[in-house]
């Protein structure tokens, strides 16, 4: 999958989950950059990533996620 | 036991060692040794020996936990103010306790009105760990938990209390040594932190921590397979977060894993166990007010193990606390009945700070075992079985009163996640509009078809347990303490 559909579906997810788009989508982007994306929406946002790419991390994948640059390479490793 | 003159010992003894591992850096005992010394060094320079608490901001780095020990060698106590927590919680405890001086190790100073020594880059000076003598009354640290009426509370622990507390831990043969790897989980602001890093430098071993920034389970997770950790104490909502993934955890390293502050359900322990195939497992409790914990019960491998609502139970009193199960007129009960666990001994706080009202509350001398004896009411409901077992029930407060009957949130949250294969869930009592208490119950899951999980709650429950509002949370927030965040989930009902 393009890199750019990747990073659009994970937009959608970002903006059904926090309610808004005040984030700009690029490889540095981290959680602590978007507003309302703390621990507990974490949860949310992962789950729904699994969902819409059908696809399941692994615990150790979990740390990985650093920014939006490793989230969109775990995925493509997934599908 | 003396306290300081046991941690200066240890590290000494184990100069060598790592102390700490934090953010992907070791820092050895000697390390340690040199931290502790220049904050001591500040403190001596920038305070009165008169001041008696001193305020520490809860960072995650070798200062802030070298500031502690600093302030233990002086005789000085702390108040851990984390700062993420709302200015005017940390406000309201510095004004309760007093505190003109803070620790803190952040690049730029969290409190601009305190007189703030700034930890980070002080200059190295002659290594002093020689503790300054202090008594069983002086106070190690207050930490404050939220009151009911907004205001924080403060409860002191003494040295007394804490030498009292690692003298019954010791007694449980969960066993540390200077080859031990052990986790450190908890935020500072919470009292479990404090067995979690001194319980390790008394013995020589190593304390992992975890960055602000991570993910805690997933984190706790690699540091236990990345560097096979051995000890653990954790609160059981980490496992409920890692269930999912238990297939893909295997630590056979792990020796001792421990937990703490909230109900254990037997079902994941069992799974948990699987994961960690050598360790032993307990369950201990314990409030802040009797010194992190002071109950204790291991968990039987292949064996019966006792419970209630499919809740393990918190076992005996460890051996510097006597407990005791009353009545609303502190009356001990029978065995086998209901009441309120009561704590006596020398891990028991001599009372909330500056808080006579609530102290008559909650302390009271009763005659026991032919003295005058001093006990806390913990507010949990509980009784003990034959065995002198005690099992939990839920909190005094858990109990909801629905149309006069009483209600245990804890037997509903049990049906359902019977009939739910693995979900988790929690009742909440809530006040409805018209000022009648509701039952609403919490599912951590998507949002799933309720008809026939009703059906079965009508066949074990009785018609005013079964919830009226049930609403899906994909994850459970957690408070500060790592703990379900009970009242969270009941303003989904009223907000």
């Amino acid at each position: 999958m393009e890199t750019l559909t990747i990073k659009e579906t994970i937009s959608g997810v970002l903006e059904s989950t926090l309610e808004h788009t005040n984030f700009e989508m690029h490889d540095e982007l981290t959680a602590k950059d978007v507003d309302g994306w703390d621990s507990l929406s974490h949860m949310i946002i992962i789950t729904k990533i699994e969902k819409a790419f059908n696809i399941k991390f692994k615990l150790r994948d979990l740390n990985k996620l650093k920014n939006m640059g490793s989230l969109v390479s775990v995925i493509q490793s997934k599908i | 036991m003396n306290l300081t003159l046991e941690i200066q010992s240890s590290i000494i003894t184990n100069y060598k060692n790592n102390a700490f591992y934090i953010s992907n850096t070791y820092y050895t005992y000697e390390d340690l040794a040199q931290t502790i010394s220049n904050i001591r060094h500040a403190i001596k320079k920038n305070t009165k020996k008169t001041e008696c608490f001193v305020g520490l901001i809860t960072n995650d780095d070798i200062y802030t936990y070298a500031s502690i020990i600093a302030l233990w060698m002086e005789g000085k106590a702390y108040v851990p103010l984390n700062p993420d927590f709302p200015e005017d919680r940390n406000l309201a405890v510095i004004k309760q306790a007093d505190i003109v001086t803070v620790l803190d190790s952040s690049s730029k100073k969290v409190f601009n009105n305190l007189n703030s020594i700034m930890t980070e880059n002080l200059n190295d000076s002659d290594i002093d760990l020689n503790p300054t003598e202090i008594s069983n009354e002086d106070f190690a640290y207050i930490f404050f938990t939220s009151g009911t009426t907004g205001t924080p509370k403060g409860v002191p622990i003494t040295f007394g209390n804490l030498s009292g507390f690692m003298e019954a831990q010791w007694a449980l043969d969960y066993i540390i040594t200077e080859n031990d790897r052990c986790l450190q989980m908890f935020e500072l602001t919470f009292d479990l932190s404090v067995v979690s890093y001194l319980a390790p430098i008394l013995k020589g071993a190593c304390i992992y921590t975890i960055p602000k920034e991570e993910i805690k389970y997933s984190y706790i997770f690699e540091l236990m397979e990345d560097h096979e950790l051995t000890y653990s104490l954790m609160v059981p909502s980490i496992l409920h977060y890692l269930r999912p993934y238990f297939d893909e955890i295997n630590c056979p390293s792990m020796k001792f894993s421990l937990f703490c502050g909230e109900a254990l359900p037997l079902d994941v322990t069992e799974e948990w166990s699987k994961c960690i195939p050598n360790a032993t497992i307990a369950n201990v409790y314990g409030p802040t007010e009797c010194t992190i914990y002071c109950m204790d019960y291991t968990y039987k491998r292949n064996d019966e193990n006792k419970t209630h609502n499919g809740v393990l139970t918190i076992g005996k009193d460890m051996i510097n606390t006597s407990t005791i199960i009353v009545d609303d007129d502190d009356n001990e009960v029978e065995t086998g009945k209901e009441g309120e666990l009561c704590l006596s001994g020398i891990q028991l706080t001599p009372g909330y700070w500056r808080n006579e009202e609530k102290n008559k509350q909650v302390f009271f001398n009763k005659h026991y075992k032919g003295k005058e004896t001093r006990f806390y009411r913990t507010g949990d409901l509980c009784y003990a079985d034959k065995d002198g077992d005690v099992l939990y029930l839920g909190r005094v407060d858990f109990q909801a009163k629905i149309q006069g009957f009483r209600v245990e949130l804890s037997e509903i949250e049990f049906h359902v996640k019977a009939s739910l294969n693995k979900i988790n869930t929690v009742a909440v009592a809530f006040t409805n509009d018209i000022q009648n208490t509701e039952i609403g119950l919490v599912i951590e899951s998507e949002p799933i078809d309720t008809k026939e999980l009703i059906q079965k709650l009508n066949e074990k429950l009785p018609k005013y347990m079964i919830p009226t509002q049930i609403k899906f949370i994909s994850s459970f927030p957690l408070n500060s303490n790592g703990k379900t965040d009970r009242n969270k989930l009941t303003k989904l009902f009223t907000e």
